[in-house]
C-alpha cells in the first residue's frame, strides 16, 4: 500500500474541521462539571453538583422513564412489524416487490414536522386520545424505513437455494423461517431494533406533536431550556452522549465482527 | 456400510432386478412447461425404473433441469402429471415429497455444522436423538467423512462439501434421489473421484438416482440409462451403450461421444454399403430400400486409414497425440467434410499433408434419415 501524501493546506482544513466538530462537544462536557452556574469560560472549579441535581430531579427522572418505555415499545413493534414487512417484500418478485419497497421507504423522505402534523390530524380525526401509545405508533412509522433497509439487506443475503434445500428436506414454510432464515438474520434484526431504540429515545419533533400529558426526556430538556440555562443541561447532554456513545460502540463492534464472519464465510465458499 | 448391510442391499437389489419389467417407480406423463410464451418442455414422457441410475443429458436450456425441478416440486408444470409409485404427486409441495435433491452449488446451511446439516431432515421426521446420531454417523461413514460432524461448511473443501450435501440428502432414504449437476462446480480430479463414489453409493444404497448433466462423458460413465434432451424434448432414451452405438438422431449422435456425421444423398443400397449421388460407395448396414437424404454416423475410433476398394480419399490436416492413440483430422473433398479419426498409436503414424484412404466397417456405421434442412 502506498500512503497518500497530504499537502499542508489539506491538513490545516482537516484539523479545523475536526476542531469545529469536537470543541463544542468538549466544552459542553467540560462545563457539565462546572462548580458555578456559568456556561462560558473561564472554568472556575470542578464539581459533580449538576449531575447530582439532574439525577435527583423528578421531572427528568420521569422523562427518562417515559422515554425508555416508548423507545422499548418502539423497538419491539419495529422488530416485529418491520421484520414481517421486509420478509414479505424480500420474497415478492418483480415489480410488485420494488413498489412495496418504495412505499416502505417513503417516510424517510418526509420531514419529521410533516409526519408529526399528519399523524396528529389522523389521531384527532379518529378521536384517538394522545398518549405514550400514539408516540410509539408515530416513532414506529418514523424509524420503519431505517429498520426496513437493514432487515432487507440481511434477508436478501440468504440464498434462495438454501430455502429450496430446506423445503426439499421436508421443512414447511414456517419451519424454514424459524430454522434457516431467523438464525442467520437475528443478530442484524436485533441491531436494527437497537437503532430504532436509539432514534426513538432522542426523537423530538414528531414526539412534540403526538404526545399527551407526559413528557419524554427531550421534551423535558426543551422546557427546562426555556426556563433557565445552567450547566444541568450540559450534564443531561453529557449523560445522553455517554449512553449513546456506549450503545453505538457496542453496536459497531458487533457489526464489525458480523461482517468479518460473513467475509470469512464467503471466502470459504469461493475456495470450494 | 458394514458388510452385513451391504449384502442385504445387494440382495434387495437382486430382488428388484427380477421384477424390473413391472417396477416403474417414477412416471412423467405429457409434461409441458411454459415460462410466459416460452415453451421449455414439450410433452415429455418418461418412466424411471426402481433402483436405476437415469441421467438427463443435454445442452443448457434443453429442459433437463426444468424436468428435475418439476419432480422435486419446485416448479408446477403447465401440463402433465408426475407419478411416484402410481400416486399423482404433481400438486404436492416440495416438503411433502419423498424425494431429495443435491444441488449444483452447495446449499449447506452456513449457521449449522456438518452433523446438524445432515440431521436437518431427520429432525423434521421427529426421530429420536439416538437414532439421528446413529444415522448421521452411518452416512458420514458412507461418504467417507468420519469425524467431520462438528466442522462448519466453511472449513470444508469443495469436494467435501458436495459429499455432505449428498449425505444430507441420502440420510433421509429418499424414494428417488435427484442430482442436479452436482459435480459441475468441482475440479476435474475431484470430479472423477466423485464419479466413482456416486457409482459406489448407487450400488450400496440400491436407490433410484435421477441425474442431470450436460457432460456426456459423465453421463456415459455413470448411468444405466440416459435420456438425451434437446429443445424441451427427449430425443432418445436408452442405455449408455445403445445410445453410443445406435443413436436415433443426428443430435444424439453428435452430442453423445465424438462422432463424424456426414450429410449424404443415397441413391441405392445393397445391404453392406450405400451409393451416394456423388457416386461414392460408403460401407454401412441397411435393410430394405434406402434412398434420399441421410446422415451417416461414424465414431472416430472406428475410422481406419488404409487403401481399399471402399475407401475415400482424404488429406491429413492435423494430428494430436493422445497417449494411447492419435487423433487425426483429415479433409475429405468427396464427402465435403472433415473426418475425425482416432488411430491407435501402435499403427504407423501418418504425417500432415499425407494422402490417405478413409474407411470403416459397415457394422460400425449408422444411417439416419435426414430432413431437407
Amino acid at each position: 500500500m502506498n500512503q497518500t501524501r497530504r499537502s499542508r493546506p489539506t491538513l490545516v482544513v482537516t484539523v479545523l474541521a475536526l476542531l469545529f466538530l469536537f470543541v463544542p462537544l468538549g466544552i459542553v462536557i467540560l462545563f457539565s462539571f462546572h462548580a458555578t452556574n456559568s456556561l462560558t469560560p473561564p472554568f472556575e472549579g470542578f464539581s459533580f453538583d449538576w449531575y447530582r441535581e439532574v439525577l435527583n430531579d423528578p421531572a427528568i427522572r420521569s422523562g427518562v422513564s417515559t422515554s425508555l418505555r416508548i423507545a422499548t415499545l418502539t423497538a419491539v413493534s419495529t422488530l416485529i412489524f418491520g421484520t414481517a414487512a421486509a420478509y414479505g417484500v424480500s420474497r415478492t418478485r418483480g415489480r410488485a416487490g420494488g413498489a412495496y419497497s418504495a412505499l416502505f421507504l417513503l417516510p424517510m423522505a418526509m420531514p419529521g414536522l410533516i409526519l408529526g402534523i399528519a399523524l396528529l390530524s389522523f389521531f384527532s380525526s379518529q378521536s384517538i386520545s394522545l398518549s405514550t401509545m400514539t408516540v410509539v405508533i408515530a416513532h414506529s412509522v418514523f424509524v420503519a424505513p431505517v429498520f426496513f433497509i437493514i432487515a432487507r439487506t440481511a434477508l436478501d443475503r440468504i440464498d434462495e437455494r438454501q430455502l429450496e434445500a430446506a423445503a426439499d428436506l421436508g421443512a414447511a414454510p414456517g419451519y424454514r423461517f424459524r430454522k434457516i432464515i431467523l438464525p442467520q438474520v437475528l443478530p442484524v434484526l436485533l441491531a436494527g431494533a437497537a437503532m430504532a431504540f436509539v432514534i426513538s429515545f432522542d426523537e423530538f419533533v414528531v414526539t412534540f406533536f403526538v404526545i399527551g400529558n407526559e413528557s419524554t426526556l427531550p421534551l423535558v430538556i426543551f422546557s427546562r431550556l426555556r426556563r433557565t440555562i445552567d450547566p444541568s443541561i450540559n450534564a443531561i447532554s453529557s449523560l445522553l452522549l455517554f449512553v449513546n456513545l456506549a450503545f453505538w460502540l457496542v453496536a459497531l463492534i458487533y457489526a464489525i465482527r458480523l461482517e468479518a464472519r460473513r467475509r470469512r464465510d464467503l471466502a470459504g465458499q469461493k475456495e470450494g | 456400510m458394514r458388510s452385513g448391510s451391504r449384502l442385504a442391499a445387494a440382495a434387495i437389489l437382486l430382488a428388484r432386478k427380477k421384477d424390473e419389467h413391472v417396477s416403474t417407480q417414477l412416471a412423467i406423463e405429457n409434461l409441458t412447461h411454459r415460462f410466459g410464451n416460452n415453451e421449455v418442455l414439450t410433452d415429455v414422457n418418461l418412466n424411471v425404473k426402481r433402483g436405476e441410475f437415469l441421467t438427463f443429458l443435454g445442452p443448457s436450456g434443453c429442459g433437463k433441469t426444468t424436468t428435475l425441478r418439476a419432480i422435486a416440486g419446485f416448479l408446477a408444470p403447465t401440463e402433465g402429471r408426475i407419478l411416484l409409485d402410481g400416486q399423482d404427486i404433481t400438486g404436492l409441495a416440495p416438503h411433502r415429497r419423498p424425494v431429495n435433491m443435491v444441488f449444483q452449488q452447495s446449499t449447506l446451511f452456513p449457521h449449522l455444522d456438518v452433523g446438524q446439516n445432515i440431521a436437518f431432515g431427520l429432525q423434521i421426521k421427529k426421530l429420536s436423538k439416538a437414532e439421528i446420531a446413529e444415522s448421521v454417523e452411518e452416512v458420514l461413514h458412507l461418504v467417507k467423512l468420519e469425524g467431520f460432524e462438528r466442522r462448519r461448511s466453511t472449513e470444508l473443501s469443495g469436494g467435501q462439501r458436495q459429499r455432505v450435501n449428498l449425505a444430507r440428502a441420502i440420510v433421509n432414504r429418499p424414494e428417488v434421489l435427484l442430482l442436479d449437476e452436482p459435480l459441475s462446480a468441482l475440479d476435474l480430479k475431484i470430479r472423477l473421484d466423485m464419479e466413482v463414489e456416486l457409482r459406489r453409493l448407487h450400488r450400496e444404497l440400491g436407490a433410484t438416482f435421477v441425474y442431470v448433466t450436460h457432460d456426456q462423458r459423465e453421463a456415459l460413465a455413470l448411468s444405466d440409462r440416459i435420456a438425451v434432451f434437446n429443445d424441451g424434448r427427449i430425443e432418445q432414451l436408452d442405455t449408455a451403450e445403445r445410445l453410443y452405438r445406435e443413436p436415433n438422431s443426428q443430435f444424439a449422435a453428435s452430442f453423445v461421444g465424438d462422432a463424424n456425421v456426414f450429410a449424404i444423398d443415397v441413391v441405392s443400397a445393397d445391404g453392406d454399403a450405400v451409393i451416394t449421388s456423388d457416386g461414392l460407395r460408403l460401407p454401412v448396414k441397411s435393410t430394405g430400400e434406402v434412398s434420399g437424404p441421410h446422415w451417416l454416423v461414424v465414431r472416430p475410433e472406428d475410422v481406419r486409414f488404409d487403401v481399399g476398394q471402399q475407401s475415400v480419399e482424404a488429406t491429413i490436416m492435423d494430428a494430436a497425440f493422445r497417449g494411447a492413440s492419435i487423433t487425426y483430422r483429415a479433409d475429405c473433398a468427396a464427402l465435403d467434410s472433415s473426418v475425425k479419426a482416432e488411430i491407435p498409436d501402435n499403427l504407423t503414424a501418418s504425417t500432415i499433408g499425407a494422402q490417405v484412404g478413409v474407411s470403416w466397417d459397415a457394422q460400425r456405421a449408422r444411417l439416419l434419415p435426414r430432413g431437407d434442412s
